[in-house]
């Protein structure tokens, strides 16, 4: 079995009209066995910017320690929040620092720029961006979300019926997969404001 | 004298393809694409992987597309005895058993084939039945197989989540939709399955088994 699929895990990202929504489910496993029902995988950047590591949780963890320091350096040099492309940017080089030995995970990025342009954008192992108008994936349950957001999504939706769109995705998804699942944790992001959500599921 | 040769000659191959069945009180909807695929070529757009098995039982299935033949035609010949000997139809759940029995009857060196079975049941009902490589089956309200399963069965669930099967007393598992609204969710759910799965597309053949006989739809997919 691939190490990416150790610990079990979906991620999954949606633009909306001037807004965006970063999902992810709560389950930290070992393989088939359930370690943690209320596990984070989404971080906060800053006020408009979120990151979700999908993967080696291990790696993960390190990995966002290693960003969060990157950004504080950025932010006492520069005076100001990092844009998500620049942020986008720093993540693929970082991991591919680590082309021959990476960090086992697949980010997924989502943020507002700075004129509330809604960015997402997702990435293998060793940093190979690729840039989303619509909808970005990650994770064990990539595949069932896939599926759901294809037949889910549509552009430009309000806050509101974005998070019913996001969450009915992850919540359909995560339960035709094994390693994810346990509850889901939803951001919406808009201009003024940030509602953060927690989602229950079905628990098996 | 050269070097012993390795083996690596395979008797499977996989030519992809997605097989979804929907059952509604009184009618029931299977459909599949109909592209054939080895690898990244694709053999033919117009392979139809639906095959009426009897009057009121339909089976599409993807996979080995060779196998699937042989299966068919063996299910083929033991229908006609069964005709000969009953002077009937065989019935749906029959056909399921028979699927089921015909798999496992070759545990040791499978059919490469994924079935969904749908029909009418003896009281006029939907049915279908789903199934692995090796005879495994269950009644089920709707079910999804082949390569674009694991993105259509999420999308089926959110829209037709039927009872949980551990409730009690058992509830129906057929689905609330008109047989409209189950063709156009199909239509739906081939769209967006083709979109994200290379082995899915060309065309969709929609097969709609009903009181009145058996209707046969088609609706065009991405060809790329």
């Amino acid at each position: 079995m691939s190490i990416f699929e150790y610990n079990g895990s979906a991620l999954v990202a949606m633009v909306g009209k001037n807004c965006f929504a970063i999902a992810s489910d709560r389950r930290l496993g070992v393989q088939l066995q359930t370690i943690a029902t209320d596990f984070q995988r989404i971080y906060k950047i800053h006020g408009k910017l979120y990151i979700g590591l999908s993967g080696l949780a291990t790696d993960s963890q390190t990995l966002y320690q290693r960003l969060v320091f990157r950004h504080k350096l950025y932010q006492l040099r520069e005076e100001r929040d990092m844009k998500p492309e620049t942020f986008a940017s720093l993540v693929s080089a970082i991991l591919y620092e680590k082309r021959f030995g990476p960090y086992f995970c697949q980010p997924v990025i989502a943020g507002l720029g700075d004129d509330d342009k809604p960015f997402i954008c997702t990435m293998d192992s060793i940093g190979a961006k690729e840039l989303a108008k619509d909808f970005v994936v990650a994770g064990t349950a990539s595949e069932s979300l896939y599926g759901a957001c294809e037949s889910m999504y549509k552009p430009d939706m309000e806050p509101e019926e974005l998070f019913e769109t996001i969450s009915q995705a992850l919540l359909s998804s995560v339960d035709r997969d094994c390693l994810s699942g346990w509850g889901g944790h939803v951001f919406v992001v808009t201009p003024t404001e940030v509602k953060e959500r927690t989602l229950k599921t079905r628990m098996d | 004298m050269a070097s012993k040769q390795h083996a690596n000659w395979s008797p499977y191959d996989n030519n992809g393809g997605t097989c979804v069945a929907i059952a509604g009180s009184d009618y029931c909807v299977i459909a599949a694409d109909t592209r054939m695929s080895t690898g990244y070529s694709i053999l033919t757009r117009e392979y139809s992987k639906i095959c009426k098995l009897a009057d009121k039982s339909v089976m599409a299935s993807s996979g080995f597309q060779a196998d699937v033949k042989a299966l068919q035609k063996n299910l083929a010949a033991r229908h006609l005895i069964y005709q000969h000997q009953h002077n009937k139809q065989m019935s749906c759940p029959a056909m399921a058993q028979l699927l089921s029995n015909t798999l496992y009857y070759k545990r040791f060196f499978p059919y490469y084939a994924f079935n969904v079975l749908g029909g009418l049941d003896s009281e006029g009902k939907g049915c279908v039945f789903t199934y692995d490589a090796v005879g495994s089956y269950e009644r089920v309200g709707y079910s999804a197989q082949g390569s674009g399963s694991t993105l259509i069965m999420p999308v089926l669930d959110n829209q037709l989540k039927s009872p949980s099967p551990l409730l009690l007393p058992a509830k129906d598992a057929v689905t609330p939709l008109s047989e409209m609204e189950a063709v156009d969710l199909v239509k739906d759910v081939f769209a967006s399955a083709t979109e994200r799965d290379i082995y899915t597309g060309d065309r969709v053949e929609i097969v709609i088994v009903n009181a009145g006989g058996i209707r046969r739809e088609y609706t065009d997919l991405r060809k790329d």
